[in-house]
């Protein structure tokens, strides 16, 4: 008997394989993705971790007006490792620059990951992304600031694993900068490089904040002026990875916990039916002596089979995907790479997982109907005519009877109803995630209405007079809110007339420059309204200012208050016609090293395509991933919904309904499930980008706005109704072959 | 006439086994009449009128009903057929679980061109105070009244009952039998019933008694017995 029970359940995956193979392709996604994203996020972490610890990552950086005098006494004082360097840009081209910096030892120190360190200042050492780019293998030669120098190898520099050439920029392009480190040595003669201050705190688990704001007093007491202050908090250059990494880590386990439930509860559903029709069967085998134990393992057969093949093969396929996908990421980051580990506990957390969700669930669904005694079990499949609640409840009178036939389909199970709905729901939100990903990038890139300038300057030092031709006077500095220093941000005066920085309320009408505006994500960041009165620190001197805010402009990327430039200088105590730096419409003559900063506009695009194109690769894997999804949620609700309704298609059919109508009857029962799953979905979608956005957003600085573009809200919603169609037309078969016998001998079985 | 079979044949293979079930039968009735079929089981009776139903295919022979020749009719054409002309009342009621008394009579008036009106017709087999209840809150007997009803909601020119009252005790079979008969004079429906009891023939126009796939035995009663003084 026990053999003869065996083969039944290879006989129930035989006849409803396609249903099975779903299941089973749900818990493989499931484990899939959870694997990769763990062992993904876990290797970055690793790597990162490993690289900034041994090549002692800084602390904060900053720039000093003179050569601090008595460093090691700092370094005592402050408790930190202090180390100077050199940093020169030199222009390889129009577009290309290549930032030199000094090898360093005992901070910031490069790691070589390919060739060999620098022996003599004729050498250099590149990052690997320019290099590629740029075309300078390991042995060539490169000319930058006058000099030749041999590429004696590639390196990481833990502040540049993200090689930012300003540090509030949003992407790195090889194709324009790099970054290359030389012998001190070999900055003889380049007059014009900047030294640059990094530092190290030695109490690791001390507060970063409290340990900078001491080291800045002892600099300040000791006369030095300090500019271009960042925390390692704030640098992006060494922040965004992180960003990356935690991304990978939320995706770790929401998204398979999903799957793994979405499993269980068609799981729980079909065992419920295949228990229900085998009621006669296992009241008889109850009645004949078998232990409920028996047939619960008997029962238990298939589910566990699914989760444990399923976990077996997602697990299989993920580890060969890790390093490659580990390699892929780390890519798009400078850090080196020395092996990538796989945690086999994660591999077992991906097998088990399912196998407890499923195993579980079903256990619980068979127990409930093994409860029953074995004459109520052997009366047979009487249950099938119950009401619920629910469907007692509905009121239809006024409906036509095709919908009132399709609702009552609907709410006949509530589980399979809930399944259908959050099914598609999940599904939807998946793929909408993704859109609403990349529009939010395109709009974070598409700022350009509210610059309508070219090229941004930035002065060493103070400006006086009146702009040259074409450009407009800024002068700006870092604020942050009291007690808070880690959000940071700028205040700008700008001309009250002017016409290169363009901003619009919230209604989209055009807001004056003379008076003082805050953008939106800065606003909401703050909690500022307009008409508010604020207060905050200057980075520079310590003292605080109060703004009283005049409007909120929208804005999705730019965190700034403006304010006209003569007031900003008023409340500073600078000269009326002072200015710090420079917009316009065309290039500027003026010298390099007057410059801190140089941002050219136009170079943005070539960057945005490429980091948009990974992004579009993405999306369309998350939108393959989520249509799969829901082509398996659909097609096991249809195909349950059909099996449960044999009767009544057989009986529809000897009534004389044509196929027609029968496939719309039945088939089509499921679309207002399906667009109201979907009509949830976008709220939940913009919600959790959100969520994500403010959480990846604070990380990196960086508000992202979460945009829902109509265009791809109706693309999301197509792709979920083709899918639709697809299950319906893989079901409309089995609504073919259901035979008007059924209905002619029913009962009489 | 409304339906004429004639030299209708029909075979089943199982395996290599031919069972013959209808071996040439022949049978009319006229339209307004109450037929009944009787005859053991296993005789083909249901076979036979499942092939007038326009349910099953014959492999010979003819059936025309009401002028329709329905054993040339095509998959589609018997659809059309069915919907339009037929009403069915089954032995195990078949209604649909979960759809109420009124929504099943629905089903059927759905797809009428000119259906009754169903208050009207569940007025007709006494059950209007149901109309909201579902199957499974009916006893036996109400359930087969409103599978009555919902055949008859379509007013089709031919009511086929495949053992109507077969799940049913003495009582009930006998207020299903008498509804039956109403319909038949109220809206001049043509029905066709099949049983096993033969106390039943009394209230038919015309019985036919099948053994081995013939009719062996045809009858005209002279006098219907009304249902409600057929004892047995
Ligand atoms: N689909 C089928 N395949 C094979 N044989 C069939 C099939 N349907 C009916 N039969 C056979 O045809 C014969 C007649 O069946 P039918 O259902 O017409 O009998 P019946 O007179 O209605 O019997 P009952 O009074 O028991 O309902 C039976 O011997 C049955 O075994
Ligand atoms: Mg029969």
């Amino acid at each position: 008997m026990v053999m003869a029970l065996r083969k039944r359940v290879m006989r129930i995956l035989n006849e409803n394989k396609w249903r099975y193979l779903g299941i089973l392709v749900l818990i493989f996604l499931g484990s899939y993705t959870f694997i990769v994203a763990a062992g993904l996020a876990q290797n970055l972490a690793n790597l990162v971790t490993t690289f900034t610890e041994e090549h002692r990552q800084e602390d904060l950086s900053f720039r000093a007006d003179q050569v601090i005098p008595d460093r090691e006494g700092l370094e005592e004082a402050a408790g930190a490792v202090i180390e100077e360097y050199l940093s020169f840009d030199a222009a390889l081209s129009g577009t290309l620059t290549l930032r030199l910096l000094s090898a360093t030892e005992r901070l910031n120190t490069p790691a070589v990951i390919e060739g060999r360190a620098l022996s003599g200042p004729e050498e250099i050492l590149l990052d690997p992304a320019f290099a590629k780019a740029n075309g300078y293998p390991v042995g060539s030669q490169i000319e930058a600031a006058g000099k030749t120098f041999t590429v004696a190898g590639y390196m990481s520099l833990p502040h540049y694993i993200y090689p930012l050439k300003n540090v509030n920029d949003i992407l790195t392009s090889p194709q324009e900068f790099g970054v290359g480190v030389i012998t001190r040595e070999a900055f003889a003669g380049l007059v014009d490089a900047e030294r640059i201050y990094a530092a190290r705190f030695n109490d690791r688990t001390g507060s970063l904040n409290r340990q900078a704001r001491e080291l800045r007093e002892h600099l300040r007491a000791e006369g030095i002026t300090v500019s271009d202050w960042i925390d390692i908090m704030n640098n992006r250059r060494a922040r965004l990875v992180w960003a990356s990494i935690t991304g990978m880590k939320t995706m770790s386990v929401p998204l398979p916990v999903a799957m793994f439930l979405i499993s269980c509860l068609i799981i729980a559903i079909m065992f419920w039916r295949v228990i229900r029709r085998d009621a006669v069967i296992i009241g008889t085998l109850y009645a004949q002596g078998y232990r409920r134990r028996e047939l619960t393992r008997h029962y238990m057969t298939i589910p566990l089979l699914l989760a444990l093949a399923g976990g077996v093969i997602g697990s299989l396929l993920a580890l060969p995907s890790i390093a490659p996908m580990v390699m892929g990421m780390v890519s798009y980051y400078n850090v080196p790479v020395p092996g990538v580990t796989i945690n086999f506990l994660n591999v077992l957390a991906g097998i088990l997982t399912p196998v407890l969700f499923l195993g579980l669930s079903s256990c619980l669904v068979i127990r409930t109907e093994l409860r029953r005694s074995p004459a109520e079990l052997m009366r047979g499949d009487r249950q099938k005519t119950k009401v619920n609640a629910l469907e007692r409840a509905l009121k239809l009178e006024r409906f036509r009877f095709s919908t009132k036939f399709k609702l009552r389909e609907q709410f006949r199970s509530i589980p399979r109803l809930l399944f259908l709905f959050f099914g598609i729901t999940s599904a939807s939100v998946l793929m909408l995630f993704g859109f609403t990903a990349m529009n939010s990038m395109n709009r974070v890139f598409e700022a350009s209405d509210v610059y309508q300038f070219e090229y941004e300057y930035s002065f060493q030092d103070l400006q006086f007079g009146a702009a040259p031709e074409g450009a407009e006077a800024f002068n700006a500095g870092k604020f942050y809110p009291e007690n808070n220093e880690e959000m940071e941000f700028y205040i700008a005066g700008i001309e009250p007339d002017s016409r290169l920085i363009t901003l619009k309320d919230l209604k989209g009408n055009p807001l004056p420059n003379n008076q003082t505006n805050i953008t939106k994500p800065l606003a909401d960041r703050m909690g500022i309204k307009a008409g508010d009165t604020v207060t905050f620190i200057n980075k520079e001197d310590g003292k605080p200012y109060t703004f009283k805010i005049d409007a909120v402009a929208a804005s999705y990327v730019e965190q700034f208050i403006y304010l006209p430039r003569a007031e900003f200088n008023a409340k500073m105590g600078l000269a009326e016609n002072s200015y710090r730096g420079l917009f316009s419409t065309k290039k500027l003559a003026i010298l390099g090293e007057k410059l801190s900063g140089f941002k050219d506009m136009s170079a943005l695009p070539g960057a945005i395509d490429e980091f948009m194109g990974q992004l579009g690769s993405v999306v369309v894997m998350m939108t393959v991933v989520a249509s799969v999804v829901a082509l398996i949620i659909i097609y096991l609700v249809t195909s349950l919904l059909i099996e449960e309704s044999r009767n009544t298609i057989s009986l529809f059919k000897v009534f004389g309904y044509k196929r027609r109508e029968i496939r719309s009857l039945i088939l089509n029962s499921s679309t207002l499930v399906i667009v109201a799953g979907f009509i949830i979905g976008i709220p939940l979608a913009v919600a959790s980008m959100g969520a994500v956005y403010g959480y990846l957003g604070k990380m990196i600085n960086l508000v992202l706005p979460p945009v829902v573009n109509p265009l791809y809200v109706v693309i999301a919603f197509i792709v979920i109704m083709l899918t639709y169609q697809l299950s319906k037309a893989l079901c409309a078969k089995s609504v073919e072959r259901v035979a008007m016998s059924e209905a002619l001998k029913a009962g009489t079985e | 006439m409304l339906i004429e079979v004639s030299g209708l044949k029909k075979s089943y293979t199982t395996g290599t086994v031919k069972t013959e079930v209808l071996k040439g039968v022949d049978l009319k009735l006229g339209k307004g009449e109450i037929g009944v079929i009787l005859g053991p089981s296993g005789s083909g009776k249901s076979t036979l009128m499942n092939i007038i139903g326009g349910v099953d295919r014959a492999d010979s022979g003819r059936v025309t009903v009401d002028g329709t020749e329905v054993t040339r009719l095509s998959d589609e054409e018997l659809t059309e057929y069915r919907r339009a002309e037929i009403g069915f009342v089954f032995q195990f009621y078949n209604l649909i679980p979960n759809l109420t008394v009124g929504e099943n009579i629905e089903v059927v008036a759905n797809i009428s061109k000119s259906p009754l009106n169903i208050g009207a017709v569940l007025q007709a087999v006494e059950m209007q105070e149901k109309k909201d209840r579902f199957p499974r809150e009916l006893s036996g007997g109400e359930q087969q009244r409103i599978a009555i009803a919902r055949a008859i909601v379509k007013n089709p020119k031919l009511l086929l009952g495949d053992e109507p009252t077969g799940a049913l005790d003495y009582q009930t079979s006998r207020s299903i039998l008498r509804l039956l008969q109403q319909v038949n004079k109220e809206f001049g429906t043509t029905i066709l019933l099949i049983t096993h009891n033969t106390a039943i023939a009394a209230m038919a126009n015309r019985v036919f008694k099948l053994r081995s796939g013939k009719i062996v035995e045809e009858w005209v009663n002279q006098e219907v017995v009304p249902a409600e003084r057929i004892e047995w």
